[in-house]
C-alpha cells in the first residue's frame, strides 16, 4: 500500500489558480467522486485558503497519481495543462512528512499559524464521515495531529503576533488582561485604524468610539466597524479621558496629542493605564508622551519591530519543530513497516493453529478410553494447554518480525519463514492483513465493516490454497 | 527534620525555574507536585514538633520562621491553583528556600515560657504569620509587575512578556494580597497590644525583662508599626494619589523588606520584648 499526496499550495500556485481549485464547501462531494473512481483505497481532501491537497492510500501509485491530478482538473473544470506546472505529488514517507509539516504549521504562508491544525482535523473528520478513511490515512492523520500539538506546546513556533494589528491587540491584552469592559478610541477614520479597532472589537472590548475632524467620516468608519460610536472632534478630551486604548491614525501631518495634553488627561484618570497606538505617519502623538507613568505609547515602527522579532523568534524555532516532525515521521514509518510483516505473521499463526486443531481431532479418538463424563474436561484442558503453547512459541518470532528495520530484510525473513514452514496465504489474506495490522491502540476510523471489505480488495495471489 | 522540606523546596525551585524557562506543561505539573510534596513533608515536621512541644511551634524565632515558610508555601499553592498561573513560583521559591535554611541549619528549641500562654498570644502570632505570608506574595507579585512593566515600557518584549500574566492581573493580585495582609497585620497588632496589657497584670511580669520591654521603644514593635504605616498608606492612600501600578509594586517590595528586617535580624539580635 502506498501513500500519496497530490495538490498545490501558496508555494507553487498563485492565488488566482488556488481560488479555482478550492474544494471548500464541496469536500464531501469530492470525496464521493474520488471513491467512485476506484484508483485509491483511502482518500482525504485538505482544502484551505492556501492549499488544495488530495491525500490517498493506494495499491498502484503511478495510476493513482495520474488519476488524482486528472480528478483535480476535472472536478474544478480547470485545464489540466494549465494546472500541471503548479501541482506537486509526493509518495510514501515524503507524503507523510509533508502532511506532518503542514499540520505543524511549517508549510504555512505565515510559519507557525495555528489555524492549519484545526483545518487538517476538519479534513480528517469530513473524510471519516464520508467513510473514505482507512487504517493507513487514519494513522497518518493522527500522527499529524500529534506532531502539530507537540510543535505548538514544545516550541515557540506559534508564539507572538505576526501582523501589526495583532501585535497591538496582543500588547493590549498584556497590559489590561481581559479586554472586555475596556473602551477604545480611534482618532482618525483611516483604514489601518479601522482594522486595528475591528481586531480589538473581536476581542470583546466594551466600546469603540471614532473621532474625526469630519463627522461624516467618523460616522462612516463607525458603521464599517459595526457597533461603534462616533463623536465630534470637540469632544476628543472627554472621550480620551474615558478610554483605555487609543488608536491614532489621522494622517494630519502634525501632532494631535502632546505630552502636556496626555498628562492633563491622566490626572482625572487617576493614572489608570492608557495604551496609545500611533499608527499614523507622520506620527500623531508626541514621543515624550510615552515617558508618562502608566502611558504605554507604541508607534507603527515599534509594532513592526515587535512583528519582526516574533518572526525571527519563530524562524529560530523551525529547527526544533522539524526535529519533532522527524520523530513523528519515524514513529509512523515504524508502524508502517510493521504492517509489512502482518501477512507472514497471519500465515504463520494460521499454520500453527491448523496443526493444533488437527492434533486435537486426533486426540478425540484417544480420549474415548476415558469415562464419558471426564472427556469434556480433559479436552478443554488439552485445548487450553496447546493454545498457550502455540501463543508462547509464536510470540518472539512475531515481535522480531514486526521490529525489522527495512523492507529488504523483512522480505528476506518472510521468504525464509514461508519456505521453512511451507506457508501459503489464505484467499482472505489481504483482508486479514488489514484487520490484524490494526493495532488495538489505533484510533477508530469510523468506517463500517462492509465498507472496509469493499475498500481493501484482496490481491490476486499466486497460490490460492487455503491453509484452513 | 527541617532538611527534608528544604531539599524538596530546593527541588521545586529547580523545577519552577525550568518551567519558567521552557514553559513545558509537564515540567510545570512536576514543579507543583514537588512543591505539594514539600508542603506535606513540612506539615509532617510541624505536626511532629507540635506533638513534641504540646503546641504549634511559634513561640521561638526559628520554629516561627519554619511555620512561616510552611504557611507561605500553602498560600502560594492556593494562589497558583486559584489563578492557574505558575509563573510566580520561580520568584517565591527562592524566598522559601532561603528562609527554610535557617531552621534546617539551626533547628532551635521550642520553649514556651509562662507568659506566652492563652488564646490572645496564639491569635497575635497566627495573625502576623498570615499577614507576613500575604506581604511576601505581594512583594513577589510586585517585583514581577515591575519586570513586565519595564519590558513593555522599553518596547523590548522578551522573556517576561512571554511568561507573565498581564499587568492588570498582577496589579489586582498585588492589591488583594496587600489588603489581606493589612487586615491580619492590624488584627495582630491590636491583639498584641491586648496581650501585652494582659501579661503586665501577671505577678511574674515584674521580673520578666521581656514584658518590661514591651513598648514603642522596642525595635520589633516599632518596626511592626512602621510596616503597618507603609501598608496602610498603600491600601488607602497611594491609589487615591494616583500611585497605581509600578509605584504600589515598589511599595510592596519596600514593605516586605521591612517585614524581613523585623523577621530575622531584629528578632535574633535587637528585640528585647520578643526575645523568646
Amino acid at each position: 500500500m502506498h501513500i500519496l499526496v497530490v495538490g498545490l499550495s501558496h508555494r507553487t500556485a498563485p492565488v488566482e489558480l488556488r481560488e479555482r481549485v478550492d474544494f471548500q464547501g464541496r469536500v464531501e462531494s469530492a470525496l464521493r467522486a474520488l471513491a467512485a473512481r476506484g484508483s485509491t483505497d483511502e482518500a482525504v481532501v485538505l482544502s484551505t485558503c492556501n492549499r488544495a491537497e488530495l491525500y490517498a492510500a493506494c495499491q498502484d501509485a503511478s495510476r493513482a497519481r495520474a488519476d488524482l491530478a486528472g480528478f483535480m482538473s476535472e472536478f474544478h473544470g480547470v485545464d489540466r495543462k494549465a494546472l500541471a506546472p503548479h501541482v506537486y505529488d509526493l509518495q510514501d514517507l515524503d507524503a507523510a512528512r509533508h502532511l506532518l509539516r503542514v499540520a505543524a504549521g511549517l508549510d504555512s504562508l505565515v510559519v507557525g499559524e495555528p489555524q492549519i491544525l484545526g483545518q487538517v482535523k476538519e479534513a480528517h473528520t469530513l473524510a471519516t464521515g464520508a467513510q473514505t478513511v482507512g487504517p493507513i490515512l487514519n494513522r497518518l492523520f493522527h500522527a499529524s495531529f500529534a506532531a502539530g500539538k507537540r510543535v505548538r506546546t514544545e516550541t515557540g513556533l506559534s508564539s507572538g503576533a505576526v501582523s501589526v494589528s495583532f501585535a497591538a491587540v496582543s500588547l493590549a491584552r498584556k497590559i489590561f488582561g481581559d479586554l472586555s469592559g475596556r473602551s477604545v478610541l480611534v482618532i482618525g477614520a483611516g483604514e489601518m485604524g479601522k482594522l486595528t479597532a475591528q481586531h480589538m472589537k473581536s476581542q470583546g472590548v466594551q466600546r469603540v468610539t471614532i473621532v474625526s475632524r469630519t463627522m461624516a467620516h467618523a460616522l462612516h468608519t463607525a458603521e464599517a466597524i459595526g457597533g461603534a460610536g462616533a463623536v465630534p472632534w470637540e469632544e476628543l478630551d472627554a472621550v480620551l479621558c474615558a478610554s483605555d486604548i487609543v488608536i491614532t491614525a489621522t494622517g494630519a501631518g502634525s501632532t494631535i496629542l502632546t505630552k502636556a495634553h496626555v498628562e492633563a488627561v491622566m490626572r482625572p484618570r487617576r493614572n489608570q493605564p492608557l495604551f496609545i497606538i500611533d499608527i499614523a505617519v507622520p506620527r500623531d502623538v508626541e514621543a515624550a508622551a510615552g515617558e508618562i507613568e502608566q502611558v504605554f505609547l507604541y508607534n507603527i515602527d515599534d509594532l513592526q519591530a515587535t512583528v519582526q522579532e516574533n518572526l525571527a523568534r519563530r524562524a529560530s524555532e523551525v529547527l526544533r519543530a522539524e526535529a519533532i516532525v522527524a520523530e513523528e515521521v519515524s514513529r509512523f514509518s515504524q508502524w508502517l513497516r510493521s504492517r509489512g510483516a502482518v501477512p507472514t505473521v497471519v500465515a504463520l499463526r494460521q499454520k500453527f493453529e491448523n496443526i493444533r486443531r488437527a492434533e486435537l481431532e486426533r486426540l478425540d479418538f484417544k480420549l474415548s478410553s476415558l469415562p464419558t463424563e471426564a472427556r469434556p474436561e480433559a479436552r478443554a484442558c488439552v485445548d487450553e494447554i496447546t493454545r498457550l503453547l502455540v501463543e508462547k512459541l509464536l510470540l518472539t518470532p512475531t515481535e522480531q518480525l514486526k521490529a525489522l528495520g527495512d523492507q529488504d530484510t523483512l522480505a528476506a525473513h518472510a521468504e525464509a519463514l514461508t519456505r521453512l514452514f511451507g506457508l501459503s496465504p489464505s484467499p482472505d489474506g489481504e483482508r486479514e492483513t488489514v484487520r490484524a495490522s490494526a493495532d488495538p491502540e489505533d484510533p477508530p476510523t469510523g468506517r463500517e465493516p462492509s465498507r472496509r471489505v469493499e475498500f481493501f480488495r484482496p490481491k490476486s495471489k499466486p497460490s490460492s490454497g487455503s491453509g484452513r | 527534620m527541617n532538611s527534608v522540606p528544604l531539599a524538596l523546596y530546593a527541588a521545586a525551585l529547580i523545577a519552577y525555574a525550568w518551567h519558567f524557562a521552557r514553559r513545558s506543561p509537564g515540567v510545570g505539573l512536576t514543579a507543583t507536585t514537588v512543591l505539594v510534596a514539600a508542603a506535606l513533608a513540612h506539615t509532617f515536621v510541624i505536626g511532629m514538633q507540635t506533638m513534641e512541644a504540646g503546641h504549634v511551634p511559634i513561640t521561638s524565632t526559628t520554629p516561627f520562621i519554619s511555620t512561616f515558610v510552611w504557611l507561605l508555601a500553602l498560600a502560594y499553592l492556593y494562589l497558583e491553583m486559584s489563578t492557574n498561573e505558575r509563573a510566580m513560583g520561580v520568584f517565591i521559591l527562592p524566598l522559601l528556600v532561603a528562609l527554610q535554611t535557617i531552621p534546617a541549619l539551626n533547628p532551635g528549641v521550642e520553649e514556651r515560657s509562662a507568659v506566652l500562654q492563652g488564646p490572645l498570644f496564639s491569635l497575635h502570632v497566627s495573625s502576623l504569620l498570615f499577614a507576613y505570608a500575604s506581604f511576601a506574595l505581594a512583594c513577589v507579585i510586585g517585583i514581577t509587575y515591575v519586570l513586565l512593566f519595564k519590558e513593555i515600557k522599553a518596547k523590548h518584549l522578551g522573556f517576561f512578556y512571554a511568561r507573565l500574566p498581564s499587568l492588570q492581573v498582577l496589579d489586582r493580585m498585588n492589591q488583594w494580597m496587600i489588603a489581606i495582609g493589612w487586615v491580619f497585620l492590624t488584627i495582630g497588632i491590636i491583639v498584641g497590644l491586648m496581650f501585652a496589657a494582659q501579661v503586665r497584670a501577671l505577678p511574674s511580669a515584674a521580673v520578666d525583662p521581656r514584658v518590661q520591654a514591651m513598648s514603642l521603644g522596642d525595635p520589633k514593635i516599632f518596626v511592626a508599626l512602621v510596616c503597618w504605616a507603609v501598608y496602610s498608606f498603600e491600601t488607602f492612600g497611594a491609589r487615591r494619589l494616583g500611585w497605581g501600578g509600578r509605584r504600589t509594586a515598589y511599595l510592596s517590595a519596600l514593605g516586605f523588606a521591612i517585614v524581613l528586617l523585623n523577621f530575622v535580624p531584629i528578632s535574633y539580635f535587637l528585640t528585647r520584648s520578643h526575645d523568646f
